[in-house]
């Protein structure tokens, strides 16, 4: 296979020797014949070589941001001072690449776009649902199996806990993961190490207080580290290792609930639900894995506390905000609230969907940038484009509410009536601030939502003996205030970038 | 004497010529106290040469990182900087106003200084700022015409080049920068802020580099444009405010001149090798062998150098190539590319590719001749090594190669196949004529490229620099040097003219 002319040079390349060995290389006849060959600017003919030169290296004229950028590439091309003298009749390579610069008109390419940021997880957001909303199925099964003091108060403490240590996990995971995947799963395996001994301390304390017994506890302490190792898988990509994870849980939980909860069940059922955390927390320890040479840099600086404080607080705000319903009952004083148990599970699916669209939406205001040259156009089109991913994000939550009470209602897993409506309400509402919430977050702008947030479920606290009225109120003023918010501050081009 | 280096992307977190320079200097002069000022991408790079111990610090100002890697700076701005007139100066056409963006660029110095100049740029404001300014530019093109997203995009890159000016000045008695352009930025601040005198040395030619790595960049021309005319004034400013600059060849003042850099600055000191690492190699291989080490990069063009062998060997069926040096990280392809080239040529048979080499010299033992087919270079460590060992040098006119071999190898035009085959032919077959011009090889290195001179040159320099003496302007120093034949004659007035419209 020697197929090559060896003989000649690379096909780019000019060779020294000679003269008019260019106009050869080009292997092309120029565009114009000399007669007729004007410069632009009146210098008259072209020197046929020097014409020869424009046509060959015409994408580097075009697009040459000053002539010592011809040069350069002259130079580079090996073609420098002598046989611009001898063969062109200018002084230097300098003054012949400014000749081309000036003969050829600035006409560059457009470059390949930039790789979109937000492009490539189109299917990712509809595993995230399923990842979101399959927990849901373990607590009806341990439900069954828990009874005694403190089961509420020890629930909505693991939950609490498990989602603020978890943002503040995965904040601190996605920060490092720019300088690195080491650099990620440093952080990631001793940031686990460190929150489950929290974790720890959290549930001895609750159990101390609520006199909680030891199995609720490990519930708890289960949903927890389910929590936090899957934070790390999902940082790191793991999405389906997760899966794995869930499986055992999930799987069991179902066929228990399917049998209908019987009664020599339970120990396979409280396995199954064993089996989950414990295999998360396998699989993170095991992706976290890294090689000896530690990468060095300090591991927690001021700065990622300044940023992982507020992601922590958010993530317990929310928590408070989503379960406070199913804590507060239907009248403010505990008791089951069918229209709350109906929610969670759209819900959880419902932030796949705020995922994907939020997703649409950068893209969407990537582009919008892309193809405007004026601020105020572009903040207009920019409101406009959320304003449209939050009506799809309504829609398409209400439409899995109205799946899970069909559902529900056909099963008869809940006495369901039509008082819930307002509480199913009040969900969807809650649901739309918390994707707007998550948006304005995404562009780092985390202290009005953690703020409006706080706000709002101290409001409901404080108002909790008006039952579903007080977190309509509420829900609807963290609405619209996080929209106004979001409309004014997403509007500002260098978010986009 | 307390002297600071400052340089980007070098000595001691990478490896590379200016890495090798900058450890021979810090060794080689044990009386002075060095601190070094290095520009990385993250903060996050590790240290990979061994400090000496008249090392007394390492600052790294890391450009890439998160902006909250900066010094913390109070948030409330009192005043404005100068940023309409910063990109009122950038649209301009270049040297046009020079002056002035050096006056703007120390302003943003005292500003960065103060308060949080990362923050101006990356606001709002400043997208307003540039993006009604340039409107109707480039003024020659309606195709290119800006966007938001240019303006977002060019303001980030300009924040990113800044970032040096809000550290800490460095305090020191000379500072020394090692690279010109952002490398440099840290020694200007020295001396804006201590009056501390700067001097500039130029191994590649930054703004060369630059310019041929931007045409990699992904960005539209306004946003490129905009980014290659700030390094182009940054540069511009660090010739002008340098008491002295050394470029490591001759042939850098073309370039240095076109920048706007006065000349009657500019001294020219070699890079050097120490003579007792290299010693006269007298035995010759038994074959005709060409010899080739370094790094496997395409700016080597390892291909012609395989295509010229291939001509050699239609003279000398019995000849070898053997090629020293292995791929940086990333760039493996080109290895794998040019073994398939030589398998395409049929040459395989009598080329060796040999990987890493333990002791260098055993590489240039190796040839008969020593092989450099570079596309561009600065001032080559291969060669004056190579000359060291008595090795006669076959090798392109790039950089100061041609000023290094002078008439003791053989000098041909870069990506010439048939001029490089017949330069190694040459060699090859004249025993006599080889051995001649090897000796004179190592003659002319032992009397102008050893550290010992390179760094004595420094010496000096560090003694009447920092003691404020006026410096001698005679370039009696540097060997050889002969006015490349650089003449602008009338002064780019040209530059303001537009071109033709598409």
């Amino acid at each position: 296979m020697s197929a090559i002319d060896i003989s000649s040079p690379p096909p780019a390349a000019p060779g020294d020797e000679g003269g008019g060995q260019v106009l050869a290389d080009t292997g092309q006849a120029p565009a114009t014949d000399g007669a007729s060959a004007q410069g632009g600017d009146g210098r008259g003919p072209w020197p046929p070589t020097v014409l020869a030169l424009c046509e060959k290296y015409a994408d580097i004229c075009r697009s040459a941001v000053d002539p010592l950028e011809i040069a350069s590439t002259l130079e580079f091309e090996g073609l420098g001072d002598e046989a611009a003298r001898r063969r062109y009749g200018h002084p230097d390579v300098f003054a012949l690449a400014q000749d081309m610069y000036f003969r050829v008109p600035c006409d560059p390419e457009e470059p390949e776009l930039l790789p979109d940021p937000w492009e490539g997880h189109k299917y990712r957001p509809a595993l995230h649902a399923l990842l979101y909303g399959l927990p849901a199925v373990c607590f009806p099964a341990a439900a069954a199996l828990m009874a005694g003091p403190g089961v509420l108060a020890t629930l909505i403490v693991a939950l609490l806990t498990s989602w603020s240590l978890a943002q503040s996990l995965a904040y601190f995971g996605y920060t490092r993961l720019g300088s690195g995947r080491e650099h990620a799963q440093r952080v990631l395996r001793i940031g686990l190490a460190v929150l489950l001994v929290v974790v720890l301390i959290v549930m001895a304390t609750i159990g101390r207080i609520a006199h909680a017994p030891l199995g609720i506890l490990a519930f708890g302490a289960g949903e927890c580290a389910y929590m936090l190792g899957a934070c790390v898988l999902m940082v790191l990509g793991d999405e389906l290792l997760m899966l794995a994870a869930l499986a055992p849980g999930v799987l069991g939980s179902a066929l228990f609930l399917a049998l209908g909860k019987p009664v020599g069940m339970e120990h396979f059922a409280w396995a199954a639900l064993a089996a989950t955390p414990l295999l998360a927390l396998a699989f993170a320890v095991a992706r976290t894995r890294i090689g000896t040479s530690s990468p060095g840099a300090r591991l927690v600086g001021p700065a990622d506390l300044h940023g992982a404080l507020p992601t922590a607080g958010f993530g317990l705000v929310a928590a408070g905000l989503l379960s406070f319903p199913i804590a507060a009952g239907l009248h403010g004083h505990g008791g089951t609230n069918p229209g709350a148990l109906l929610c969670t599970v759209p819900l959880s699916l419902s932030m796949g969907v705020a995922e994907w669209n939020l997703l649409a939406y950068r893209r969407r205001a990537r582009l919008l940038l892309r193809t405007s040259n004026e601020l105020r156009a572009f903040a207009m089109r920019a409101r406009l484009a959320l304003f449209s991913a939050s009506v799809t994000y309504v829609v398409a939550a209400a439409a899995l509410e109205v799946l899970a009470a069909v559902i529900v209602k056909a099963t008869g897993a809940l006495p369901l009536t039509w008082a819930v409506v307002p509480q199913v309400v009040a969900y969807l509402t809650l649901g739309s601030a918390m994707f707007i919430a998550l948006t304005i977050q995404a562009f780092g702008l985390r202290a009005f939502a953690l703020a409006s947030c706080a706000m709002t479920l101290a409001f409901e606290i404080a108002m909790r003996d008006l039952g579903v009225l007080t977190q309509l109120v509420a829900c609807g003023e963290l609405l619209v205030a996080l929209g106004v918010y979001a409309a004014l501050a997403l509007g500002r081009a260098v978010l986009h970038a | 004497m307390d002297v600071a280096l400052s340089a980007e992307g070098a000595w001691p977190h990478q490896f590379g010529g200016v890495s090798v320079w900058c450890d021979q200097l810090i060794r080689g002069m044990p009386d002075h106290v060095f601190q070094m000022v290095a520009l990385v991408a993250t903060g996050h790079e590790p240290i990979r040469w061994t400090l000496p111990g008249n090392v007394s610090s390492v600052i790294a100002i890391p450009t890439w990182g998160p902006a909250e890697a900066l010094p913390s700076r109070r948030r409330r701005r009192r005043s404005q900087p100068p940023l309409a007139e910063l990109f009122e100066v950038l649209l301009a056409p270049p040297r046009v106003a020079q002056d002035r963006f050096t006056a703007l660029l120390r302003e943003l110095f005292s500003y960065a200084q103060e308060q949080n100049l990362p923050a101006v740029l990356g606001s709002e404001d400043a997208v307003r700022l540039l993006s009604d300014l340039w409107r109707g530019w480039p003024p020659d093109s309606s195709k290119a015409a800006p966007t938001l997203q240019d303006a977002v995009l060019a303001l980030q890159l300009i924040e990113h080049a800044l970032r040096p000016l809000s550290f800490p000045p460095v305090q020191a008695e000379v500072v020394h920068a090692v690279t010109n352009g952002l490398g440099a930025l840290p020694a200007l601040a020295a001396k804006w802020r201590y009056g501390t005198p700067m001097i500039l040395t130029e191994h590649g030619l930054y703004m060369r580099e630059q310019y041929l790595f931007s045409r990699r960049l992904p960005y539209r021309w306004p946003v490129r444009a905009l980014y290659m005319r700030l390094l182009r004034r940054i540069c511009a400013v660090g010739y002008a405010e340098s008491e002295l600059i050394t470029p490591g060849n001759v042939s850098h003042k073309r370039w240095e001149k076109q920048l706007g850099a006065d000349l009657a600055r500019v001294r020219t000191v070699y890079n050097g090798v120490a003579p007792a690492d290299f010693p006269a190699v007298e035995e010759q291989p038994s074959v005709p062998t060409v010899s080739w080490a370094g790094r496997i990069d395409p700016i080597k063009d390892i291909e012609t150098l395989l295509r010229a062998f291939a001509l050699v060997l239609r003279e000398l069926p019995d000849a070898r190539l053997r090629i020293f040096g292995s791929p940086p990280h990333g760039q493996e392809a080109y290895l794998v590319r040019c073994k398939d080239l030589a398998e395409d040529l049929d040459i395989n048979e009598s080329v060796a590719f040999e990987g890493r080499v333990e002791e260098i010299r055993d590489a240039y033992a190796a040839g008969h001749v020593v092989a450099l087919c570079s596309i561009t270079e600065g001032f080559p460590y291969t060669v004056i090594e190579a000359m060291t060992c008595g090795r006669p040098c076959i090798a392109t006119d790039v950089g100061g190669v041609a000023e290094a071999i002078a008439d003791t190898g053989i000098v041909v035009p870069p990506r010439n196949p048939r001029a490089f085959a017949e330069g190694c032919l040459t060699l090859l077959r004249d025993d006599e004529e080889r051995r001649r011009l090897g000796a004179a090889a190592r003659e002319r290195a032992l009397e102008f490229f050893t550290v010992d001179r390179a760094i004595s040159a420094f010496d000096e320099i560090y003694m009447l620099i920092g003691s404020g003496r006026p410096l001698v302007t005679a370039d009696a120093e540097s060997l050889g040097e002969q006015e490349p034949s650089v003449d602008l004659g009338e002064e780019d007035t040209s530059l303001l003219a537009t071109r033709p419209s598409a």
